[in-house]
């Protein structure tokens, strides 16, 4: 009987631990969807509204979409948002290369892009990825002020050399896809 | 009046096809984001992120084997098992030569993933989800775009790392000079 007792009450901690896990992570999710998804997905479906009302999607069609249907015009893309000053200044919310790539989202939706170039174009929006936040992401690392001082030249540096080559490794790796 | 009934359309018109756009986004997008992200989450309650200190402490280690670890193996688990930000404490189990590096690896790799793993990083979602969405109405299966995204990344991060190594060793040489 206690040995009964004894299971029952394992058991019963063990479902109790998971369902609560599952629960808890339902709540961060639907959390998370309220406070960041939603508010994001309102902010770029205006700005698509107004861009295909307006017709300023022709304009961006044939400024932008020649350039992202080749490789050096991505990677100018990539040195051009790579740029060391530049860089820390697009990097916030990643908000920029969320909306040049909504914007080139709409010119692959019409065919105006070729597919086979979305691999390169997500790396071409994207040297700056965390440009902004290199002092707080050391110091979550623990890091001494010294190495924070080294460390923010050194990666903007870096993504000004690494952007352009992850574009060309994204086009190798691109072959075979959609073409 | 006509012209100004006229312009009230125009105007509308915008917001209509902003409206439209909307609800594809809701309905093509957050369902599965809501159920992937519930499931992910629990799986990682369970498991503990604690677990993954250990690769932390082996990342620290010199020698050309360890840098796969310390900018391909470990961001990712920080990554996937801490997310965006706090997958950057992982940092502190590096030397500080290191931590630039490694903090460069991790933050390359909060959207790589999110084709797959959209609970990295949700609130930058359409960083993926921009072009995604494009390829995926111009009648593609973005299946395959996802992982050669998430699989090129870690090539990338690993480049990266090793860069940004080199680029900080120097600087600090050039500094204490």
């Amino acid at each position: 009987m206690k040995a009964l007792t004894k299971f029952l009450e394992t058991v019963g901690r063990g479902v109790g631990k998971v369902v609560g896990a599952m629960y808890q992570a339902g709540r961060d999710t639907i959390d998370q969807v309220v406070t960041n998804i939603l508010p994001f997905m309102a902010f770029i479906a205006m700005i698509i509204g107004i861009i295909l009302g307006t017709g300023v999607g022709d304009w961006i069609a044939n400024t932008l979409s020649p350039l992202a249907s080749s490789l050096v015009g991505l990677i100018v893309l990539s040195l051009i948002i790579g740029l060391p000053v530049l860089s820390p200044l697009l990097g916030p919310g990643a908000v920029i290369a969320q909306i040049i790539g909504t914007l080139l989202g709409t010119q692959f939706a019409n065919g105006s892009i070729p597919a086979q170039w979305a691999l390169p174009a997500l790396f071409a929006i994207n040297p700056q990825v965390g440009c902004d936040f290199i002092p707080v992401g050391l110091a979550l690392g623990e890091a001494e002020p010294e190495t924070v001082e080294v460390g923010v030249p050194a990666v903007l540096f870096s993504r000004f050399v690494t952007g352009p080559i992850s574009v060309v490794l994204a086009w190798l790796a691109s072959f075979g896809l959609y073409s | 009046m006509e012209a100004i009934a006229k312009a009230a359309e125009w105007f509308i018109g915008l917001f209509q096809k902003g409206g439209s756009v909307f609800a594809s986004l809701v309905v093509g997008i957050v369902p599965l984001l809501i159920v992937l992200m519930t499931f992910v989450n629990a799986l990682i309650t369970l498991i503990g992120p604690e677990k993954i200190e250990g690769v932390g402490k082996a990342a620290a280690k010199e020698g050309l084997l360890y840098y796969p670890v310390r900018y391909v193996i470990l961001p990712f688990l920080a990554v996937f098992f801490l997310t965006n930000p706090m997958a950057y404490t992982m940092g502190r189990f590096l030397p500080e030569k290191y931590k630039p590096a490694f903090y460069d690896a991790a933050v390359s790799y909060v959207h790589p993933p999110l084709g797959i793993f959209p609970h990295i990083n949700p609130g930058e979602i359409f960083v993926w989800a921009g072009i995604a969405t494009g390829v995926e109405q111009a009648g593609y299966n973005i299946a395959e775009l996802a992982i050669r995204y998430l699989l090129i990344g870690l090539v990338v991060i690993l480049l990266r790392g090793i860069v940004t190594e080199r680029i900080t060793a120097v600087m600090w040489k050039r500094k204490e000079a």
